[in-house]
């Protein structure tokens, strides 16, 4: 009963401690050199590498450290071929036994990767990526499907937040296996039958969390592809895979990081909608009022106009033109005058130089008969004896005819 | 106005860009009065309409089962006992 009260007792510390040094007495486990395909890798903020060496039947955890990985040419990816030098140890926290790499070189691609290359090139090139033949999805989605796990956190994440976003929405959940090698097959039969039976779906979300290449490998298989490619629902690709694509990305009609995703980009906010409904109702209405308000204005302003076109009106304005046209015609009368003063200066000038009595003042005389005045113009006027008058320039002179005598010509 | 099966053909978008399209007439303000009546009316009446569409699904989470190649049922969807079963959110 009380047997290990005579046995000595570790800690888990020393323990750990001890099997450390095991490893690390092994020459065969110091500074060997280990084929192997890179799977889970992680670059962590510290600059160290995680991840995951393995092959067909094994896998053994490897860690690269910043100091020993910083003048590697490449970047490692999962699915890269790779062999790496280093020593087998222990990490006591955990009491794991992890391969500390210091050296690594390419050894080809893996077969994954390079078959993932193949397929891309010719589905690439048979036009399944093309952007043209990718479906829209409907900013209203009434009934989607989801191609998923039943179990996982995935189906959880879409219906979750699909109800938060949009409450009265109908969702499809179509269990499948998404991982292994039947996979593939199932979702691509899975999505062939909601097109022959579903056809009213708005789309279809095919999905699944994250995983390493091999979990997420039915999702880089060419019947899944094709059947995508072939479905006239919308397919929405939710494969939890941040960094890389997988085929399934390429062909569907949207590509999303995440099954989360999936429902936060394709499903919409129904509050959102529904204020920006209520939004543009209140600028309508507001328009509509401010409208009203223009034409009233406009209807016063109408009124305000006609009273000024009113009689009263028209009579001031009368008084004012004739105001105005008052001063401009006396302006123009007295213009008129002015030129008649003019006119009859000159003309009363022209006269003066006509008068007989500028002609007397040059020594010119006039003679008159007495009486009558009349202007002696010829000889037969007058007889010998009549008084005449001779008018010169400062008076007159009264004389007596003495003698007529004609001028010859 | 439209018939039912009319209102179903026009998308929601579309609905939206026609409700966008009155405002903007609206906003400048050079419609006659009878226009903006029928303009007035016209937005009013989708914005119902929008939200009857918002409104017509039935909320429902159903898991397919399929049995065979033609046959199908659906049943409600729930996960394992235990948890909160989705259909109670």
């Amino acid at each position: 009963m009380n047997n290990y009260m005579e046995s000595k007792i570790y800690t888990v510390s020393k323990l750990n401690k001890y099997i450390k040094k095991l490893f690390e007495n092994d020459f065969n486990l110091q500074d060997i050199w280990i084929l192997g395909e890179i799977s889970n890798f992680k670059l962590h903020s510290s600059g160290h590498m995680y991840f995951v060496l393995k092959d067909k039947e094994s896998q053994i955890r490897c860690v690269m450290f910043k100091g020993n990985n910083y003048s590697l040419r490449f970047m490692p990816v999962d699915g890269m071929k790779v062999k790496v030098r280093g020593d087998v140890s222990v990490y006591e926290k955990r009491g794991e036994y992890q391969l500390y790499v210091k050296e690594m070189v390419e050894a080809g691609k893996g077969e994954l990767y390079l078959a993932f290359e193949r397929l891309k090139v010719k589905l690439k090139d048979e036009g399944l990526f093309s952007e043209e033949i990718k479906k829209r999805l409907p900013l209203i989605p009434q009934n989607i499907a989801v191609i998923t796990s039943p179990t996982g956190a995935a189906i959880r994440d879409v219906i979750t937040i699909s109800l938060r976003r949009f409450p009265n929405l109908s969702i499809l959940v179509v269990p499948s296996l998404v991982q292994g090698v039947s996979a593939a097959q199932e979702i691509a039969r899975k999505i062939d039958f909601l097109n022959k039976h579903f056809k009213d779906l708005d789309f279809i979300i095919i999905g699944r969390g994250g995983g390493s290449l091999e979990e997420l490998w039915a999702f880089n298989e060419e019947i899944l592809a094709r059947s995508i490619y072939n479905s006239k629902i919308p397919i929405v690709s939710a494969v939890g895979h941040e960094t890389d694509f997988t085929i399934s990305d390429f062909v569907a009609d949207l590509r999303v990081p995440t099954p989360s995703a999936a429902a936060e980009m394709t499903i919409p906010d129904k509050n959102n909608l529904i204020n920006n409904l209520s939004l543009l109702k209140s600028k309508i209405n507001r328009a509509v009022k401010r409208n009203f308000e223009l034409k009233t204005e406009k209807l016063n302003s109408i009124g305000r106009s006609l009273k000024y076109q009113g009689p009263e009106n028209k009579i001031n304005q009368y008084y004012q033109y004739i105001d105005e046209f008052n001063v401009r015609l006396s302006s123009k009368i007295r213009h008129q005058v002015e030129l008649y003063e003019e006119k009859i200066k000159k003309d009363s000038q022209r006269l003066d130089s006509l008068s007989p009595w500028a002609v007397i003042e040059r020594g010119y005389s006039v003679c008159r008969k007495i009486p009558g005045k009349e202007i002696i113009k010829k000889l037969e006027q007058i007889e010998v004896g009549s008084k005449i008058e001779i008018i010169i320039s400062d008076g007159k002179i009264l004389s007596k005819v003495e003698k007529k005598e004609a001028v010859l010509n | 106005m439209k018939s039912k099966e009319k209102m179903e053909d026009i998308s929601f978008e579309e609905y939206l860009r026609k409700l966008e399209k009155i405002v903007h007439k609206l906003e400048e303000g050079e419609l006659t009065l009878d226009e903006s009546v029928k303009a007035y009316e016209e937005g009013m009446n989708i914005t119902k309409i929008c939200l009857e569409k918002l409104n017509k699904t039935k909320k429902k989470i159903e898991q397919l089962v399929i049995e065979g190649e033609e046959n199908y049922s659906t049943k409600p969807f729930s996960e394992k006992k235990g948890e909160n079963t989705i259909n109670e959110l």
